[in-house]
């Protein structure tokens, strides 16, 4: 792997074999690059969202909590008096019981609360991105779900008889509801169900959607 | 630098959500009896478990602040706090984005190359591709590896397989190559252009 760096037309294809990386010497750093590439779904898996707004709003409400907390403790050692909803607040949790409404209401909260943000950290989110089969060794490519419903109506617009067609596309599914004003409803299911199926191939998606086609004729005026 | 801050934007969350978890579970099983009602036998320690209890006494509250440590603590930990939260806010705010590239000459002496540049050549040469109707590029990684970030716009009849294939094979091929890189990974993600379908028939 020596001659590595005058061949820079030779592409690394995407195993996870940090052998030849980690033995050649100006490398740097591929090797963890890519382990935090694959910590991240591998190559065709999920697009993982960075989580930003979530994180914002929780390290602004944390970020007001103890910025007026650390004020009022600074306050207080300074010889001013406390604030009103310090001296409230600990009197209200020195005490209510446990068994009144509020407090099992704002504790039934905090749990909700925190299973949410548990599944925000857990899970990849940006469910209308579905990742593509990795055609491109480097490249990592997703494809938004309207874009997909798109593509697949322009194709579903160009069997003949088909008249308008409105098309679901869901994670796992791409759902075709025809209008068919001339040729027979099932010649016309059939050549939708070929030119979808081809489209679906065309989409190069990582996990291929189930098709299904609904086609109807249009309502009587 | 963007999975670093992935991977704390999630970890920073779940921590927060474990310990709200904890909390209201802990309050809810206390407040509702379940202990007493279930024959738990909890131990001795454990907060909050008769219905009687109270969130915080003032014996608990008060039990350190005749120490002299006590309030310095307090404080220094708030503000270890505030400023944990504050760097956290700010880093959502930030866009990483790379200003400059390390070009190899082969000679021995190194050129910049600036990342706005690159980022026009490959959004041009992208929207030129068949099919494309535009094209954000962004720059990120590291001086010497950078990534691309490319959101395309995808024209009325495009093939979304080709149009990913020669976007690798053509625009960032280029700019690998123009710019002497071994490699230069990236993330691509497809939009499409909202249109009128077009009757055939």
């Amino acid at each position: 792997m020596s001659d590595d760096a005058q061949q820079p037309d030779t592409r690394r294809l995407p195993t996870l074999d940090p052998a030849p990386d980690a033995s050649a010497e100006g490398a740097g750093g591929p090797p963890d690059e890519a382990a935090t590439d694959t910590a991240g779904g591998g190559r065709a898996g999920r697009f993982w969202s960075a989580r930003r707004v979530p994180a914002a709003v929780v390290a602004l409400v944390l970020l007001a909590a103890a910025g007026l907390l650390l004020y009022d403790v600074v306050a207080v050692r300074a010889h001013h008096p406390a604030m009103a909803w310090r001296r409230w607040l600990a009197r209200e949790l020195a005490t209510r019981h446990l068994d009144t409404p509020w407090v099992l209401a704002a504790a039934a909260l905090a749990l909700v609360l925190g299973i949410w943000l548990i599944v925000l950290a857990v899970t990849p989110g940006l469910r209308r991105v579905l990742p593509m089969r990795p055609t491109a060794p480097d490249l990592r490519a997703g494809l938004d779900r309207a874009a997909a419903a798109l593509v697949l109506r322009d194709r579903a617009m160009e069997v003949a008889g088909v008249q308008s067609v409105r098309m679901k596309v869901s994670r796992r599914k791409a759902k075709a509801h025809a209008v068919s004003h001339f040729r027979g409803l099932d010649e016309v299911r059939a050549d939708l169900g070929v030119a979808l199926g081809e489209g679906l191939r065309q989409l190069g998606l990582a996990h291929r959607l189930g098709l299904t086609v609904h086609v109807r004729r249009p309502k009587k005026r | 630098m963007r999975r670093i801050s992935t991977t704390v934007n999630r970890v920073l969350l779940g921590v927060v959500g474990v310990v709200l978890l904890g909390t209201g579970g802990l309050v809810l099983l206390g407040g509702l009896n379940l202990p007493a009602k279930e024959h738990l036998d909890l131990p001795a320690h454990w907060p909050w478990s008769r219905p009687g209890d109270v969130l915080l006494s003032a014996q608990q509250r008060t039990r350190w602040t005749g120490q002299g440590w006590w309030w310095p603590s307090v404080i220094a930990a708030l503000a270890v706090l505030v400023l944990l939260m504050l760097w956290w806010l700010l880093s959502q705010l930030r866009r990483h984005r790379l200003h400059e590239i390390l070009v190899d000459s082969g000679d021995g002496e190194g050129a910049t190359l600036r990342g706005r540049a690159l980022e026009g050549v490959l959004a041009a040469e992208t929207e030129a591709l068949d099919g494309v109707d535009r094209a954000g590029v962004l720059l990120t990684g590291r001086r010497r590896e950078p990534r691309v970030r490319a959101r395309l716009a995808l024209a009325p009849h495009a093939d979304p397989g080709t149009v990913v294939r020669r976007l690798s094979d053509e625009a960032v091929a280029h700019a690998r190559r123009s710019a002497g890189l071994d490699r230069l990974p990236g993330d691509v993600r497809l939009r499409a252009v909202k249109h009128r379908p077009e009757r055939v028939s």
